[in-house]
């Protein structure tokens, strides 16, 4: 069903297409197509005709109650696709209405995703319900992060009021591999409590499909340059590091730490940093 | 005494309240003694301090995990039981195992749930024996099938499920921070309106997308409990 349908009038419904194929050893977008404002810049290959990066862009800059924002994603076998944002995704104060964000992403086999967005912003007020379904067929690779920023600590506007339900989620043949939720609410005892968010405002979640028990120590080490803000646990078929601190930059460099350990066992490369994160 | 009148009290033939007691009293053999779910960890890290703390704890554990996901999953467990619905059945199952995000969290739920099975298939419930031979059998739908088999009612299994949990957790505070024992009884007493709201709220939830837990300090003491340098339990 199309979103415009089921929302019209309320707010931006924004949808984007993406597919990826493999063409021999490149990488090509073959599939585009957008609605609203949601859209990609020129795909370019910063490391090589193998890996495809796009930059996702959202013009009107920040998302209201009421918006949708919803993008599809097809990595086709043996493709390899990275996705990031050039910046912070911002969602504001709503009078009432929720904004909601989907990404739907489907790898196939021999294929790679990387989904490496920047932090959502979620303003003090906001509503939004946020859905990141990652579909895998059986020899599927996915490395990828959320970062939840509630409020805007570095102007002192901490998130009081508003909400936030989260879903990351791994799927792998038609079965849930990692079913990561979370529904804050400003009002509630999670944002203080020590069983949830210790009264800081960041948190993100990794996912690397793969066991990797051979470098766990390593990695618990290197993510120690930060202590008492990362943890890192090996499940049957996923990998998963969570972070919980004040600092997109900070929960970014510890993820790239992982990602840079882990993408050479994945893909065989090296990891290539989106220069955009530098700006 | 020798002319005193004994009344007899018939309380009725309730077989489902015996069969309950028997699955959720400490003595049912399956281990769940040897785990915390990161109490050890939040004890260890300096988290949980005292009676009040580990109170806090218990209660955020209860309004933000079995609220939300444990007592949803053991309806749907139980209702797909009942229809004899084994792809439902199976489906909740991996839901259930795919939504406990430690390596401790998930191990403890597959081991737990792989020695009820066992117990229940020696018991006589025939379903449970393929889900002791497999490896991704959860407690809480090896709970239910037993819940459905000894005809024990949904709300009083989730308050079962939801005790045994509670006993355990309790048991580890009172070794760990320590507590005294009185003290582990006024956790019950104090812990009674957190169970029923608990309860309440997780059967009331009918939408997939409205199950997960936000317990997100749990997940991060269940991790940190993996690395931990001296441990009791295995989570």
């Amino acid at each position: 069903m199309a979103l415009s349908d089921a929302r019209q009038g309320a707010g931006w419904q924004a949808r984007l297409e993406l597919g990826f194929s493999r063409h021999g050893t490149r990488t090509v977008l073959t599939h585009r197509l957008h609605r609203g404002p949601l859209m990609i810049q020129r795909p370019f290959y910063p490391e090589g005709e193998g890996c495809c990066h796009v930059y996702l862009l959202h013009p009107p800059g920040g998302v209201v109650g009421g918006d949708s924002l919803e993008l599809q994603v097809d990595v086709e076998a043996g493709a390899r696709a990275l996705i990031t944002v050039p910046a912070a995704g911002k969602f504001y104060r709503s009078g009432g209405a929720e904004a909601s964000q989907e990404q739907h992403i489907r790898v196939a086999d021999g294929a790679v995703m990387e989904w490496l967005p920047q932090e959502t912003i979620v303003f003090d007020g906001a509503r939004l319900d946020s859905l990141t379904r990652v579909e895998l067929e059986a020899e599927a690779s996915f490395i990828g992060w959320e970062i939840t920023c509630m409020g805007r600590p570095a102007s002192g506007a901490l998130f009081h009021s508003g909400s936030m339900r989260q879903r990351f989620e791994l799927w792998r043949e038609g079965r849930p591999l990692l079913l990561d939720r979370g529904h804050w609410q400003g009002t509630g005892k999670e944002m203080q409590a020590q069983w949830g968010l210790s009264g800081q405002p960041m948190l993100g979640t990794m996912m690397v499909t793969g066991r990797f028990d051979e470098e766990l120590d390593a990695m618990r080490e290197a993510l120690q340059a930060w202590p008492g803000h990362f943890a890192l646990s090996q499940l049957p078929e996923v990998l998963v590091c969570r972070y919980l601190g004040a600092d997109a930059y900070q929960a970014r460099a510890g993820f790239t730490e992982i990602w840079r350990r882990l993408r050479p066992l994945i893909s065989g490369h090296e990891v290539c940093e989106p220069r955009i994160w530098n700006t | 005494m020798a002319d005193t009148n004994i009344t007899t009290i018939n309380t009725g033939a309730q077989p489902a309240l015996w069969r309950l007691l028997q699955l959720v009293s400490p003595n049912l053999p399956i281990g769940a003694f040897a785990y915390s779910q990161g109490l050890e960890q939040a004890v260890d890290s300096g988290r949980v301090t005292d009676e009040a703390a580990t109170y806090e704890w218990l209660s955020g554990v209860l309004s933000h995990s079995f609220a939300s996901l444990e007592i949803p999953l053991l309806s749907h467990c139980y209702r797909a039981w009942q229809l004899g619905d084994e792809s439902s059945v199976s489906y909740w199952n991996d839901f259930l195992l795919a939504s406990r995000e430690t390596a401790e969290l998930h191990e403890e739920e597959r081991l737990l749930g792989i020695n009820l099975a066992r117990l229940l298939a020696d018991l006589g419930i025939d379903e449970a024996r393929p889900w002791s031979q497999q490896s991704q059998t959860t407690l809480i739908n090896m709970f239910a099938l037993a819940a459905v088999k000894w005809q024990i009612p949904m709300a009083q299994a989730a308050q079962g499920l939801v005790w045994s949990w509670l006993e355990n957790q309790i048991a580890a505070a009172i070794k760990l921070v320590p507590l005294g024992q009185t003290a582990g009884q006024r956790l019950y007493m104090q812990l009674t309106p957190d169970l029923e709201q608990a309860v309440n709220q997780g059967l009331a939830i009918e939408d997939e997308a409205d199950i997960g837990q936000s317990a997100f300090g749990v997940a991060l003491a269940s991790s940190w409990h993996e690395t931990q340098y001296s441990r009791l339990f295995r989570s």
